[in-house]
C-alpha cells in the first residue's frame, strides 16, 4: 500500500514538473491573449527632440489598430520612453523594456548611438525589433536573426545624392557637412565610396558636434574648398544655422541634404525661407493619400493636442506598418521565432506608407529605395525623380 | 587674407554673445560668489516669452523687448525668492546646487508650454545683410550684438561704479555681514542682483535666437561658454568677464578655421582648465587672498 501511495506521489510529481515547463514554454515575453507588449524610445527633450515625433506617430497608429480591434484578438499596449538622444539613457530604457516591462518587441527608435547601446542587448534576449529610426548599416552588418532594418541605409542614400548632384545636376566641388558620429560618418562614407568609384574628390569634409551653435568656422572651410554643392547630414538646427551663416557669407552653393531633414515644411519655416530650392532625399510615400488622410484623421482622434504633424510624426506611422503586417502574418501563434518566419515572407510589399519592402532568410534590410525632392515656394514638397535604388553592393 | 578677416568678425559676433551671457553670470556671482547654472534657462524662457508676444499676439519686436526685459527681471527676481531665499544658511555648493534644480524646472517648464521644436525668431535687423568691410560682410545682427553688449557693458560698470544700489551690491559681495552691519538690505540687494542678471541675459538670449534658432536647448552651448568666458576674464570682473567672451569667440573661431573642427568645441573647456591652473581668478583680477 505504502509502495503505491509513494509511486502515486512520484507520479503526480512528474505530471506536476512537465505540466509547469510546458506552460512556461509556451509563455512567451510581452504576448498574451489579449495583449502585445511593445516599447519605442525617441528623444522627446534635447537637440534631437524633432525627431521624437516618430514615436508619437507610431503610438497614433497602434490607437488605430487597437481601435479596429487589434491583431488576431490581440491589442497593442504601447511604451514610450524619452531618451534625450543620450546612449546612456537609451540602455537604461533597454533594461526597462527587457527586465521590468517585458516587451515582445521594440518598433522604430531614433539614434544611431542610442541603438547601438541597447542592440546587442535586444538581440540577446530575443526581442524582436523592426525599423530602428535610422539608416545605419548596424542593423544588418553583423546578421541579426530578430533585427528588420526599414530604414534605406545612409550609406545608399549618401551615394544616391552624391550621383544626383553629379551626374544630374553637374556639379563638379561637392562639400561633406555632417554630424561627427555615427550618423553622420555613415553618410560621409557613401558619399566617398561614390566619389572614389568617380575618381573625383568631395573638395571638403566638415564636422559637427552635438553641441555646437556657432558654424561660421565651418562654413568659411566649405567656402574656401569653393564647393558649388554641400550635402548635408546634421541635425535641423544645425542646418538652419549653417544656412543662415553661410548666406551671410556670401556663400550660395545648392544645398542637398539626408531624408533626416526631409520636412521641407518646417525646415522652410525655420529657416526664414533658405530651405526654398533644398534638394533632399526622402522615403516616405506622400502620394498614398487615403492611408495618410485615415492617418492623420487617427491623430485628430487619437492625438489631438499634438502640435507637429509633419514628416517626422507621419515617419513613425511608416516604421510601425512592417510590424503591423509581421503580426498579421504570423498568426494566432505568436512568439519570437514565428514572427521571424512571417517578416521573411514578405517580398515586395507595397501596401504602405514606404516602398518594396523585402525581407528573407538572409536579407534583413527591407527597403532600399528613395525619391528626391526639392523644397518650393513656401515650403511645399517637389518631387524630382522617381525611386532610386542603390544599384552596388 | 579673407579667411582672417572672416575669423575676426566671426569670433567678435560670437564673442559678444558670450560676454553677455558672462556678464550676466558675472552680475551674481559678484554679490553671492555663486556661479548661476540656470542662467542659460533663464535667458531661454525670457526669449521664449518675447517669441509668443511676437508670434502669437503680433505685438512689435521693440515693444515685445520692453516687456521681455521687464519679464526677466521679475524672473530672476521670482528665482531667487522662491529657490535661494529659503535655503537655510546654504553653503556654495548647496546654492549651485540650488541654480542646477532651477535650470532643469525652467527647462521642463519650456519643454512643456513652448515643446521642444526649433523656431525661428523674428528680429527687425537682417542676418544675412550689413557692411561690406575688405570683402567681408559684418552683418546687421552682428553690429547689434557686438554693439549691445559694449553698451551693457558700460552701463554696468556705471552701474557698479557710480550708484549706490550698485555699490552695495560690491558691499555685498565682500562682506555680507559688515553690509548688513551698515543698513544694507542685503536680501533685497541679492533679489535684485539676479533681476539684472536675468536682464543681462534675456538680452543675450534675443540676440543669439536669431542664429541659433529657438528652442529649450538653445542656451546650453552659450552657457558654457560664457561660463568659460567669465572663468578666463574673472568672474569679479564685468570687463573682465566681457573681454573673456571676446578672447574665446576668436580662440575658438581661429581653432576652428585653422587647426581643427573636431576640437572646437572642447577648446573653451580646455581654456577653463589652464586658467583655472595657472590664475584662478582670471586674467583680468588681481588675486587676492581673505584674510580673517
Amino acid at each position: 500500500m505504502r509502495k503505491v501511495l509513494w509511486l502515486t506521489l512520484c507520479l503526480s510529481l512528474c505530471l506536476m514538473v512537465s505540466a509547469g515547463a510546458l506552460m512556461a514554454a509556451e509563455k512567451v515575453r510581452g504576448v498574451t491573449d489579449t495583449e502585445i507588449l511593445v516599447g519605442q524610445w525617441g528623444p522627446q527633450t534635447g537637440p534631437a527632440a524633432l525627431w521624437g515625433a516618430v514615436a508619437r506617430g507610431t503610438g497614433v497608429l497602434f490607437e488605430l489598430v487597437n481601435s479596429e480591434g487589434g491583431i488576431h484578438g490581440r491589442k497593442i499596449k504601447y511604451f514610450l520612453r524619452d531618451d534625450s538622444y543620450q546612449p546612456a539613457k537609451t540602455k537604461a530604457i533597454g533594461k526597462e523594456f527587457i527586465e521590468d516591462i517585458g516587451v515582445f518587441a521594440v518598433v522604430g527608435g531614433v539614434g544611431t548611438s542610442c541603438g547601438m547601446a541597447v542592440r546587442d542587448d535586444l538581440m540577446k534576449n530575443k526581442v524582436i525589433w523592426v525599423a530602428p529610426s535610422t539608416g545605419s548599416t548596424h542593423w544588418i552588418d553583423p546578421f541579426q536573426k530578430y533585427l528588420f532594418a526599414v530604414y534605406p541605409l545612409y550609406i545608399h542614400e549618401a551615394y544616391l545624392l552624391t550621383q544626383y548632384a553629379t551626374e544630374t545636376m553637374g556639379k563638379k566641388k561637392i562639400a561633406f557637412f555632417y554630424q561627427n558620429d555615427d550618423y553622420g560618418k555613415q553618410g560621409l562614407e557613401g558619399a566617398q565610396k561614390y566619389a572614389k568609384e568617380k575618381g573625383i574628390k568631395l573638395v571638403a569634409e566638415v564636422p559637427v558636434e552635438v553641441t555646437d551653435t556657432d558654424l561660421k568656422s565651418h562654413a568659411l572651410k566649405m567656402k574656401e574648398a569653393g564647393a558649388d554643392a554641400v550635402i548635408l547630414w546634421i541635425l535641423p538646427k544645425h542646418a538652419a544655422i549653417i544656412l543662415g551663416t553661410s548666406k551671410a557669407m556670401g556663400f550660395s552653393p545648392q544645398w542637398i541634404s539626408s531624408t533626416t531633414l526631409s520636412d521641407s515644411e518646417l525646415m522652410f519655416n525655420i529657416t526664414k525661407g533658405l530651405w526654398k530650392d533644398v534638394v533632399y532625399a526622402n522615403f516616405l510615400n506622400q502620394q498614398s493619400l487615403d492611408r495618410l488622410k485615415k492617418y492623420m484623421d487617427a491623430t485628430e482622434k487619437f492625438a489631438p493636442q499634438e502640435k507637429y504633424r509633419g514628416i517626422f510624426f507621419q515617419a513613425g506611422f511608416l516604421f510601425a506598418e512592417p510590424f503591423l503586417e509581421g503580426l498579421r502574418r504570423a498568426g494566432k501563434d505568436l512568439n519570437p521565432d514565428s514572427f521571424v518566419k512571417a517578416m521573411e515572407s514578405i517580398q515586395r510589399w507595397n501596401d504602405w506608407l514606404g516602398h518594396d519592402l523585402t525581407y528573407s532568410p538572409t536579407e534583413r534590410q527591407g527597403m532600399k529605395s528613395v525619391y528626391l525632392a526639392k523644397c518650393g515656394d513656401d515650403g511645399k514638397p517637389i518631387k524630382i525623380s522617381d525611386w532610386l535604388t542603390y544599384a552596388g553592393k | 587674407m579673407g579667411i582672417f578677416f572672416d575669423l575676426i568678425i566671426g569670433g567678435f559676433a560670437i564673442g559678444a554673445c558670450y560676454a553677455l551671457v558672462a556678464l550676466s553670470m558675472v552680475i551674481i556671482y559678484k554679490t553671492s560668489e555663486v556661479p548661476n547654472f540656470a542662467q542659460g534657462e533663464m535667458a531661454m524662457v525670457a526669449t521664449f516669452v518675447a517669441f509668443s508676444m511676437i508670434q502669437s499676439y503680433g505685438i512689435g519686436f521693440w515693444t515685445t523687448a520692453a516687456i521681455t526685459i521687464v519679464f526677466s527681471f521679475l524672473l530672476g527676481c521670482a528665482l531667487e525668492l522662491a529657490f535661494l531665499r529659503p535655503a537655510k544658511d546654504p553653503t556654495v555648493l548647496g546654492l549651485i546646487v540650488i541654480t542646477l534644480g532651477a535650470e532643469m524646472i525652467l527647462y521642463g517648464i519650456a519643454g512643456w508650454k513652448w515643446g521642444a521644436n526649433q523656431n525661428p525668431f523674428p528680429v527687425p535687423f537682417s542676418e544675412y545683410s550689413g557692411i561690406m568691410v575688405s570683402g567681408v560682410m559684418i552683418t546687421e545682427i552682428n553690429i547689434w550684438t557686438f554693439v549691445t553688449s559694449v553698451i551693457m557693458m558700460f552701463l554696468l560698470f556705471l552701474f557698479f561704479r557710480y550708484t549706490k544700489v550698485g555699490v552695495a551690491m560690491k558691499a555685498v559681495q565682500q562682506n555680507a555681514f559688515a553690509a548688513r552691519a551698515m543698513g544694507i538690505p542685503t536680501r533685497r540687494i541679492l533679489t535684485f542682483t539676479w533681476g539684472l542678471s536675468s536682464v543681462t541675459g534675456a538680452v543675450a538670449g534675443m540676440l543669439i535666437a536669431p542664429i541659433a534658432t529657438l528652442d529649450p536647448n538653445m542656451m546650453l552651448d552659450p552657457m558654457m561658454k560664457g561660463f568659460a568666458a567669465a572663468v578666463l576674464g574673472g568672474m569679479t570682473s564685468l570687463p573682465g568677464a566681457a573681454i573673456g567672451g571676446y578672447l574665446l569667440g576668436l580662440i575658438e573661431n581661429f581653432f576652428g578655421g585653422y587647426v581643427s573642427l573636431e576640437f572646437k568645441s572642447v577648446v573653451a573647456f580646455a581654456v577653463i582648465v589652464l586658467i583655472l591652473c595657472v590664475k584662478p581668478s582670471g586674467l583680468f583680477v588681481k588675486h587676492y587672498e581673505k584674510k580673517v
